[in-house]
């Protein structure tokens, strides 16, 4: 017990500066809310949004709207991962593929993959499908580029012992190219993820859909205030949770290390 | 003078080489169009394409619609970053400073920035203003994060050694900690040119009366699918002229440093 509270007050003595601005951003915000500096259309209370939460997670539809939302953001990132570690290896391994296409991959990876929603609506329809591939097709860029750069990098001469000890190419690809890989993997990955969860939210707000963007403008259309803030607060905190997950599992898992 | 026109013909060399790639892609594109494999209203042929990008070039519609854009996220950008490079300063400097502001960087940076567009249509209305806020936003924290990053990774050996040889707070910002921090803050800048695209036509398509997001959605929506086809083409050339522009840039005020050969 006593070490408990001992764990936290340095914990909060730790975090004693962090604790004061957050703090002061929340006090003040509150009270520009109470003193009505800004109409409570334009600005509504910390308490009226907090409040608005709670409502909308016990009527259930923050909780569908987050499902919706995640289940977009996980499968467009499992294909991106998926399809971008394949070919970023076969254009390590093979010129003739990096040749055909490198030129491809620098001309799209700078490209605004959102101004493309218009052509996926077209193509995939405006409901789940297309959301997921744009999301893959958002995030696959930086995981190619990644994995291929990690591939290089392995040295030959660890390919070569593999090879000459006889392993097959299967054996090769999945226990010493892709091992080596993980690292920056995992790296490009912590970098997709923001993208894809911007991209998700985005093209919910452009297509509707449903999801937390499609939920976000319905609010706005109406002038709901403390809805907006509502869900602005909960994306904030879900890119936070995630990144935050993200490097606890780099610190629990060595092979996800960048040093390791 | 031979051996230097020899080198820009092996560039150019090269240089074609690279490009061929892409002709290949357009050729099938062509051809899965032109053999009816695939309905070309869905998916209009590169030379349907080419036509409407001419047709649009002649008029002023792509080009009144993307010079908006462009003007939203390059003044969002140039805002946030001579802020983000002032903040990231301060942060670096002064642990306090750092400590109150670290916090908020933090929790903010993983915002999908587009969720605060509804916000600030509330608070700006519709239009230049509201789109350039929202790509300020975007744009502040990645050069915050890495000026910081670049200031405090100065040795101290460096600053030390200029203010025993009785240089000013001032000149040791101006003529140590900057330039150190200079690829850094190069790194952040083109993070943030990405995002400022992204938000810029992200803003368009959730509402705007203008640029070239707006554009492609409502070409989208009346079926002229090859001018759709044009109008996102014409932002991904100027997207990457746009990046290697921000490269370039770097490649030249770089040149002292290590990084800055290799690069562009």
């Amino acid at each position: 017990m006593a070490d408990a509270a001992g764990i936290t007050r340095r914990w909060i003595a730790g975090n004693a500066r962090a604790l004061v601005s957050v703090g002061a951003v929340l006090i003040a915000w509150e009270a520009a809310a109470r003193l009505e500096l800004a109409p409570p259309l334009f600005l509504p209370s910390v308490s009226a949004v907090a409040s608005r939460i709670a409502a909308l997670t016990a009527d259930g539809s923050l909780p569908i709207d987050l499902a919706v939302s995640l289940a977009r953001t996980f499968a467009g990132l499992a294909l991106a991962t998926a399809a971008g570690v394949t070919l970023g290896i076969a254009m390590a391994r093979s010129r003739a593929l990096h040749w055909l296409f490198d030129p491809l991959v620098s001309l799209g990876f700078p490209a605004p993959k959102i101004a493309f929603i218009p052509v996926f609506i077209l193509w995939f329809g405006i409901d789940s499908l297309s959301k997921v591939l744009l999301v893959a097709f958002a995030c696959v860029f930086p995981v190619v580029i990644a994995t291929y750069d990690a591939a290089r990098a392995v040295r030959r001469t660890i390919v070569w012992s593999a090879q000459s000890l006889g392993t097959s190419r299967r054996r090769l690809m999945w226990g010493v190219l892709l091992p080596a890989c993980q690292p920056r993997i995992f790296a490009a990955l912590r970098v997709a993820m923001p993208v894809a969860l911007i991209t998700t939210f985005t093209s919910e707000m452009v297509a509707g859909g449903g999801g937390m963007g499609a939920s976000l403008m319905y609010a706005q259309r109406f002038f709901e205030s403390a809805t907006v803030f509502a869900y602005i607060v909960v994306m904030l905190a879900l890119g936070l949770a995630f990144d935050n997950a993200m490097l606890m599992l780099r610190a629990r898992i060595p092979a996800w290390r960048e040093d390791g | 003078m031979t051996s230097a026109t020899a080198r820009a013909a092996g560039r150019g060399a090269a240089w074609a080489w690279r490009i061929v790639p892409i002709g290949l892609f357009l050729l099938v594109w062509q051809a899965l169009g032109s053999s009816r494999l695939v309905d070309t209203s869905f998916l209009p042929t590169p030379i349907m394409v080419a036509h409407a990008l001419g047709d649009l070039l002649s008029g002023h519609e792509i080009r009144d619609n993307l010079l908006v854009t462009l003007w939203r996220a390059i003044a969002g950008l140039v805002a946030g970053a001579a802020a983000g490079i002032a903040l990231g300063v301060g942060m670096a400097r002064s642990a306090a400073f750092r400590g109150y502001l670290a916090p908020i960087v933090g929790a903010t940076y993983s915002l999908p920035k587009t969720a605060l567009v509804p916000l600030l249509i509330l608070w700006f209305g519709i239009g230049d203003r509201m789109a350039i806020a929202a790509v300020f936003l975007t744009c502040l924290l990645p050069v915050v994060v890495h000026t910081v990053h670049g200031v405090t990774a100065t040795p101290p050996v460096l600053v030390w050694s200029a203010q025993a040889l009785g240089a000013s707070r001032r000149q040791v910002l101006w003529r140590v900690l900057l330039p150190h921090a200079l690829p850094d803050i190069f790194t952040g800048l083109r993070v943030a040119l990405g995002f400022a695209f992204v938000v810029a036509i992200s803003a368009e398509m959730i509402a705007s009366t203008a640029g070239i997001g707006r554009l492609t959605f409502m070409y989208g929506e009346n079926g002229a699918y090859d001018y759709m086809f044009a109008a996102v083409a014409s932002v991904v050339l100027v997207a990457f002229l746009a990046d290697r522009a921000l490269l370039g840039l770097g490649a030249v005020c770089l040149r002292w440093h290590e990084s800055g050969a290799g690069e562009a």
